[in-house]
Parts: structure tokens; C-alpha cells; sequence
């Protein structure tokens, strides 16, 4: 036994160094700045092991990926030979702070030659950091450590630029830059400047013109000194954000430790979103973080918390999205309040079962009116700001005054939609009619079809005498009101010419563009409207439910509004068949998790193939 | 002709609707006239008005109506400038989307110069084999018309539901006169009951595939002393 002792240490150094360089190797998930606020990662190996990389770059939304990596010089060649480690995750990131953006990725690097091949317009800079390597070309910035790198580009906001522009072009005894401006546009409208505009008539122009005014040529004039800021704070962010990352070994895995433990999952992908600091950056709030500051104080705490995390997962015939929705207790407090409703089933009867989209949403606006006014209130009243105090006095009134029965009443946030993809509906036309004897021709009026999207929209409500009385006095004041019984009509009211039809029955006040449903089907659809087994899945969902038969959309887009080559993609989509279907949970004060699960069937090599085509057919169609 | 023929057909392949034209010409006895033109685009308001309410179609900025009535109206203040062509009237209606152009002119050469200047003009060509030749002329016996080349390589791009589209639609010729018609060319073409008027009508589709389509000569019975 004593032989085998030594073999015994041997083997456990070996397994343990081993497990360690696996283990605290660098990995390009650690190279996320902790600014990162939505980030997408991929798990490589697991995508990779269902697609090939030869059918991943044929793809129209990688072709722009391709380009990007290899601009022409390496045509020809694919992301294979980019020398990319798909061991490790490809992690795609997008932050914002009070002073500059930042995008990029990170990824693994298995063969460095080839990675500068693909990457051939970066050039090596001098680096400050031990054991790492800075490329940079143009504003890209690439940064190899170990076995990782990051592809970042930092940009400061225009705000930061202009105000720190402004505070070195006055300290410097300058007039109002735009003074030039003014003027030079007095000038055009004169005429005077014509040929000088017409011959520069971009940026240049304003600028060799200013040259002409200026008293020294060699003293930068407004634009230059605010291009001459970028570049230094730009550089003094990027620095900041290389020496949190590099020096400080501060990332978003070690900075939020969701992010971390999402990481762990073991899904083809993760997906993360801090809306509590997207709220904090949100451009819109800078007014209300200079004027009042602790009231941005209690905003940002009431959003502490707020993430949203997600899991996509690749299987044999489903595409699912995980998504959990996390908050504080304040805002969780609200959203439970309001999603804490009495499902309505009139709603089902009104949703055919052949429709091609349906969603239902189902919220109790009046509880969660009720607990905002006790959640946000207090927090108004402690403001000690004039305006603040007129907005909360004017607010407690209406709470007093207006007939909070009346109003939830009537519209108590429950609501759903269908889609039934493209049908004709009847509108009018002009149609020329000729006299025999001379050929001479009139106009008339006569029905014409159209083809038309057909969309039903509906409102739960308690006071469907409230919207009759309105629709009463409407059809007063102008004859394209009609009260047709079971419903009423309201001509050309989309586009100017299809009607409108409105059915106020079974507690349900609904918008439909739907001819049949509002002549023969005002009460409900009976037998032909949703299976019992979708109904139940609709009533068993949280505060809201889709449905999306997938192959039915895509036939009925309208292909007009898309290009020939978007209108290919959709030919290649159609006639697979497959269902898309959201489902939310019950709403606690922590969470709401929603799941996107895409079901489909047919001939396909597996669901990572039919998810690329999913999203190849999205990407065309946005782009 | 040729550029209220493109308008009509600009909005043909751009919005691929059901589409109606009227051309319709009075010819006197001394060579002068009226031209009336109208395009009928009512039957497809709702998909008009559809795309209308876009910012952008297809990578390219869709007009407002705004923009569409002034550049109709600014083809008409420039007919109305040029030599022999007067009384130019413009009526748009947004409503149906009926357009309509007439004007009066001393001679069918006269409105022919007026309408390649304009269009010259509008669309910056120095010079176009289209914009060559006389689509009409007048002896005073007899008048010869035709159709211009309607950008007939377009047609090859259209996609089945589109051609369905321009099938549907109508272009309709109609040429009057101050005495009677002894007999037209084109066996298409119809004489009205009192002898005063020759219409011909086809498909905007069948027009792209054939430009000869309409092409008529028509003879006048003598002048009487």
C-alpha cells in the first residue's frame, strides 16, 4: 500500500490543478463591466452542439455580424476560422451610466492568430495593465486577458460633451457659438451667402465660413474643441472602466450577484436587465434629479430591486423563454394588488377558435389605483416644493371628488384582443359610368371589398350605461353614429374609410372592425369560439395570456408592406407550423414570471435551427 | 400624356391598387382642345390611406398628402406657363382619391412640347428616347394616338398579386370631336351612338404588356363649307 501513496498524492495534485485552472480560469463572462445593465449571454457549447457553424453564418442577420468581423479582407471565410473559443460563453452587453454608453461583448479566444486575421483593423497599443493586451481601431477597443477579450466602445453623452464644451469655450471669453449661427442664417435668407453654401453645404461650410471671421485660424473654433472633449473623456472612461475591470477585478458577475447565479443556469442562454438602474439613467428623470433631488431619492428606491432575468431553452420541438420579473416591496406591492383581479369569462366567448392571435390581460385598476395612492402618496406629501404640493393637493381632491365607483367601473383595466388575420370588409369606391350616345361619364357612389386586418379590441366593465350614454349623444352630434340594436357603427372610422363596430353587452364594451362578429355574433361566438382545454389555459394563466398561431400570422401578413427578399424569408417560414404561448404566474410582492413557450412541429433538424429561422425571419423584417 | 400616364402609374407600382384612369381629349376643327385626365384610385382607399399613415415603406419616406397636392399642383402651374396650353385645373380629393388634371391647348403639338418640358423638368432628364417621338397628330382629317411606352421592364417585378391588382384596374381613352367619326383603325375601339366620340379601354396590365394597345387612327368625315 505504501507504493501507492505517492501515486495517490501525484494523482490528487494533478486532478486538483486541474480542477483549479478550470475553475479560476479567466472567463469571458469576468470581463462584463459591473455597468453592463442588459446583457445577453450565450452558452456556446450547448448552442453549437445543435448547430452547425456552416448553417449559422448563412443566416442574413449573421451576414452583418460577418461583415463587421471581417470586412471583405478575409471574404470568404466564416466565424470557424475567427479563432473564437465556443467553450466559452459569447456574452453581449449594453449599459448606460450618468455620462456615457457602453456596448459590446465578450467572448473566448481559442486561436489568437486567427482572431487577427478576422479582427485585421486593430492595431496593438501600448497597455498599462500586466498580463494585458489593448488593440484599438477607430472607437472599438479590444482587450485580450488569458483566454478572454472584450469588444467595447465607450461613449460619453452629448450632455457631458456640451457641458463641459461650453464650460471651457466661455472660460476661454467666447461669444454664444450659435451667435455665428444666427447670423450665417440671416445670411442665407438674403442670399448673400448662396454660393458658399451651395458649395459646402454641410458642416464644412459653417466652419470655413467661421474661419473667415475668426481673428487667430490656429485657435480651435466651437466644433473642434468639442470633438477635441469627446476624445479626452472618452479615453478618461474607457480608463475608468479598464481600471474597475482590470485593476479593481470589479465585474457585473461579482458586482450583482443575480446576474452571477443566472449565470450558473445551465440554458442555451441568459438574459438580464436591471431596470432599477435603467430607471436611474433614464433621460427623462435628470429633471426631477435636478430639481428635486429626494424625491429622485425615493423614485430610485422604489425601483430598487427591479430585474429582470431570463432563460432560453433550446428543446427537441419548443423554443421556451423563462422570464422572472423581480421588484421591491413597494412597487411588488402594487403590481400584486393589481394583478390580483376576478378572471371575466365573457371574455372567451368573444374569441373565435379559429383566430390567428388572441391575448387576454386581466388587472383590477382600482386596487392598484387604491395602493399607489398609498405607496407614491407619502412620498409626494414630504416634499417640501411648492409645485409638488399644488400637484399632490389637486391629486387628494380628485381622489375626493370624483366617483372612484363610477370611473374603475367602468373601465376596470381587464381587457383582451384578437386577430384574425386578413378579411374583406365593405367600404365604397367611385365608379365612372358612361352615356352611350356621347361617351360623356359621372361619378357615382357604389360598396366596394377591401382587404383589412380584422382586429376585435374589449374592455371589461360594471357601467356599460356610461359608454351607451356617451355613444347616444355621439350619434346626436353626427349620423356616422348609428345604433344598430345589438350594436352600434361608426363609419369610416378607420383610415377614413372602414366602419367601426361596437358591442356594450355581457359586461364587455369591445371594438371590432369584424362585421360578422357584430351582426351575427354580438352575444358571443358559442360553439365556434375557444376550445374548453385553451379557456381553461387562459383562466389557469396569471394577469395575462397570448397565443399566436404562428404558421395562420404568417399567412395572413399583408406581404405589400414587405420587401421581395423580407417576402422570401416569409415564404420559407411559411407552412411550418408552431404556437407561440405566454403564460404568466400568480403575482407575489418578489416577483411575476412569465414564459414564452414556441411549440412546433414539422420536419426540422432541431429547435435551435427553427429558433434561428424564427429570428432570421424577425431580424429581416425590422431591419 | 406620358407623365400623367407615369403619375398614374408611380402610384400603380408604388402602391400596387386597383387603379382607373381617364384620358380624355376633345379635338376642334381648328387643332385646339382639351385635355382631361383623371386618375381613380378609390377602390383601394383603405390601403392607401394605410400606407399613408407610414412614416417610411419599403426603405423609402412615404409623402404626406401635403406633399403629394403640391407636387400635382406645382405640375400644373408649370403646364400653365408654357406656350399654347392654358386654363390648367387641378382638383385632388383625398377623400376618394380622385385626381384630376384638364387643361386647354391651341394645338395637339403645343400640348405635347408643354408635357415633355414639364416633365424634362421635373425629372431632370436632358433627354429621353420616350420623350422623342409625337404620341399624337392631327392633319384635320384624321388623328393618330397613341399610348407611350409604359416602363414595361417594371411589369417583370410585380408579383402575382400585384399583376391581380393592375388587372382589375382600367385605363380608358376617349378622344371627341366637333363633327362625326367615319371609322377608327383598332377594332377595339368604340364609336359613340351620335358619331362625336372614340373610347377604347383596357387593363393598366394589358397596356404594360403591349403599348401598341390603344394605338388608333381615326377618321373624320369631311369638313362641310
Amino acid at each position: 500500500m505504501k507504493y501507492f501513496k505517492p501515486i495517490q498524492q501525484c494523482l490528487l495534485i494533478t486532478i486538483c490543478i486541474f480542477l483549479s485552472t478550470k475553475l479560476l480560469a479567466q472567463q469571458s463572462e469576468h470581463l462584463i463591466p459591473k455597468d453592463a445593465v442588459t446583457v445577453f449571454s450565450i452558452n456556446n457549447i450547448t448552442l453549437l452542439q445543435k448547430i452547425s457553424m456552416d448553417d449559422l453564418v448563412k443566416y442574413e442577420f449573421m451576414e452583418e455580424v460577418q461583415q463587421e468581423l471581417f470586412d471583405g479582407s478575409t471574404s470568404g471565410k466564416t466565424l470557424k476560422d475567427s479563432g473564437i473559443d465556443f467553450d466559452q460563453k459569447l456574452n453581449v452587453f449594453y449599459g448606460r451610466t450618468d455620462n456615457y454608453e457602453l456596448s459590446g461583448f465578450t467572448f473566448g479566444i481559442k486561436n489568437k492568430d486567427q482572431l487577427f486575421v478576422v479582427f485585421d483593423d486593430f492595431e496593438r497599443m501600448a497597455s498599462n495593465y500586466p498580463g494585458v493586451e489593448f488593440y484599438g481601431s477607430y472607437f472599438n477597443n479590444l482587450i485580450i486577458k488569458g483566454n478572454s477579450a472584450i469588444l467595447v466602445r465607450v461613449e460619453p453623452t452629448m450632455e457631458i460633451v456640451d457641458q463641459i464644451t461650453d464650460s471651457i469655450w466661455y472660460a476661454r471669453g467666447n461669444e454664444n457659438p450659435w451667435y455665428m449661427y444666427d447670423f450665417m442664417e440671416e445670411g442665407i435668407d438674403e442670399g448673400i451667402y448662396d454660393n458658399e453654401m451651395n458649395q459646402n453645404d454641410t458642416m464644412e461650410g459653417f466652419d470655413s465660413f467661421q474661419y473667415s471671421f475668426d481673428e487667430n485660424i490656429n485657435e480651435k473654433n466651437y466644433y473642434e474643441l468639442r470633438d477635441s472633449v469627446q476624445m479626452v473623456i472618452q479615453a478618461k472612461y474607457l480608463r475608468n472602466v479598464f481600471d474597475e475591470l482590470l485593476v479593481d477585478n470589479v465585474n457585473l458577475v461579482n458586482f450583482d450577484k443575480r446576474f452571477a447565479q443566472q449565470l450558473t443556469h445551465t440554458s442555451e442562454g441568459i438574459f438580464y436587465l436591471d431596470n432599477s438602474r435603467n430607471v436611474q439613467k433614464a433621460r427623462g428623470l435628470w429633471y426631477i434629479q435636478t430639481v428635486f433631488p429626494s424625491l429622485y431619492k425615493d423614485i430610485r428606491e422604489l425601483y430598487s430591486g427591479n430585474v429582470l432575468l431570463g432563460d432560453l431553452l433550446l428543446k427537441e420541438n419548443s423554443v421556451e423563454f423563462n422570464m422572472e420579473a423581480h421588484y421591491g416591496e413597494a412597487l411588488g406591492s402594487i403590481y400584486q394588488k393589481m394583478n390580483d383581479s376576478k378572471f371575466d369569462k365573457n371574455v372567451l366567448k368573444y374569441i373565435h377558435k379559429d383566430n390567428t392571435a388572441f391575448f387576454n390581460y386581466n388587472v383590477n385598476l382600482r386596487e392598484a389605483y387604491e395602493q399607489a395612492y398609498k405607496v407614491i402618496m407619502p412620498i409626494l406629501t414630504d416634499e417640501k416644493n411648492p409645485q409638488i404640493s399644488a400637484n399632490v393637493l389637486t391629486i387628494e381632491l380628485l381622489n375626493e371628488f370624483v366617483n372612484k365607483d363610477a370611473l374603475f367601473g367602468t373601465y376596470k383595466g381587464s381587457m383582451f384582443g384578437t386577430f384574425n388575420g386578413i378579411q374583406k370588409i365593405k367600404t365604397t369606391k367611385i365608379e365612372f359610368s358612361y352615356d352611350e350616345e356621347t361617351f360623356e361619364y359621372i361619378e357615382r357612389e357604389v360598396e366596394a371589398e377591401e382587404d383589412m386586418p380584422i382586429f376585435t379590441l374589449g374592455f371589461t366593465t360594471d357601467r356599460g350605461d356610461i359608454p351607451q350614454k356617451v355613444l347616444r349623444h355621439l350619434s346626436r352630434l353626427t349620423s356616422r353614429f348609428q345604433n344598430m340594436g345589438d350594436y352600434w357603427v361608426y363609419k369610416e372610422a378607420i383610415l377614413e374609410s372602414a366602419p367601426l363596430y361596437m358591442i356594450n353587452k355581457n359586461g364587455l364594451f369591445i371594438f371590432t372592425n369584424d362585421e360578422n362578429l357584430a351582426k351575427n355574433y354580438s352575444s358571443g361566438y358559442g360553439k365556434l369560439a375557444i376550445s374548453r382545454k385553451t379557456a381553461k389555459k387562459v383562466r389557469k394563466s396569471g394577469f395575462m395570456y397570448g397565443h399566436i398561431n404562428w404558421a395562420q400570422a404568417i399567412d395572413r401578413f399583408p406581404r405589400d408592406f414587405f420587401r421581395p427578399e423580407q417576402n422570401e424569408i416569409l415564404d420559407a417560414m411559411r407552412g411550418k407550423t408552431g404556437i407561440m404561448e405566454l403564460t404568466t404566474s400568480k403575482t407575489t410582492r418578489e416577483k411575476t414570471e412569465f414564459q414564452l413557450v414556441y411549440k412546433f412541429e414539422g420536419e426540422y433538424e432541431n429547435s435551435g435551427k427553427y429558433l434561428l429561422d424564427l429570428l432570421n425571419s424577425i431580424y429581416v423584417i425590422s431591419k | 400624356m406620358r407623365f400623367l400616364a407615369l403619375f398614374g402609374f408611380i402610384l400603380v407600382f408604388g402602391l400596387t391598387s386597383c387603379i382607373e384612369i381617364i384620358d380624355d381629349i376633345t379635338i376642334k376643327n381648328d387643332g385646339s382642345g382639351m385635355l382631361k385626365y383623371t386618375v381613380n384610385l378609390s377602390s383601394s382607399k383603405l390601403k392607401i390611406n394605410s400606407i399613408l399613415a407610414l412614416d417610411s415603406l419599403e426603405g423609402k419616406k412615404v409623402p404626406s398628402k401635403d406633399e403629394i397636392s403640391q407636387r400635382i399642383y406645382a405640375f400644373g402651374k408649370k403646364l400653365e406657363e408654357k406656350n399654347g396650353v392654358s386654363n390648367v385645373s387641378i382638383s385632388t380629393d383625398f377623400n376618394d382619391f380622385i385626381f384630376k388634371m384638364s387643361c386647354e391647348f391651341t394645338s395637339l403639338s403645343a400640348l405635347q412640347n408643354a408635357i415633355k418640358e414639364v416633365v424634362q423638368e421635373e425629372t431632370k432628364e436632358k433627354s429621353s428616347s420616350e420623350l422623342d417621338h409625337n404620341w399624337m397628330s392631327w392633319d384635320g382629317q384624321k388623328l393618330i394616338r397613341s399610348i407611350p411606352d409604359i416602363t414595361i421592364k417594371k411589369t417583370k417585378e410585380l408579383k402575382a398579386d400585384e399583376i391581380e391588382s393592375l388587372k382589375q384596374g382600367s385605363y380608358t381613352s376617349i378622344t371627341r370631336f366637333e363633327r362625326m367619326v367615319e371609322k377608327c383603325e383598332n377594332p377595339n375601339a368604340q364609336i359613340s351612338k351620335n358619331k362625336m366620340a372614340v373610347m377604347m379601354r383596357t387593363n393598366p396590365y394589358a397596356l404594360t404588356q403591349n403599348y401598341n394597345l390603344l394605338e388608333n387612327t381615326i377618321y373624320l368625315s369631311p369638313l362641310k363649307n
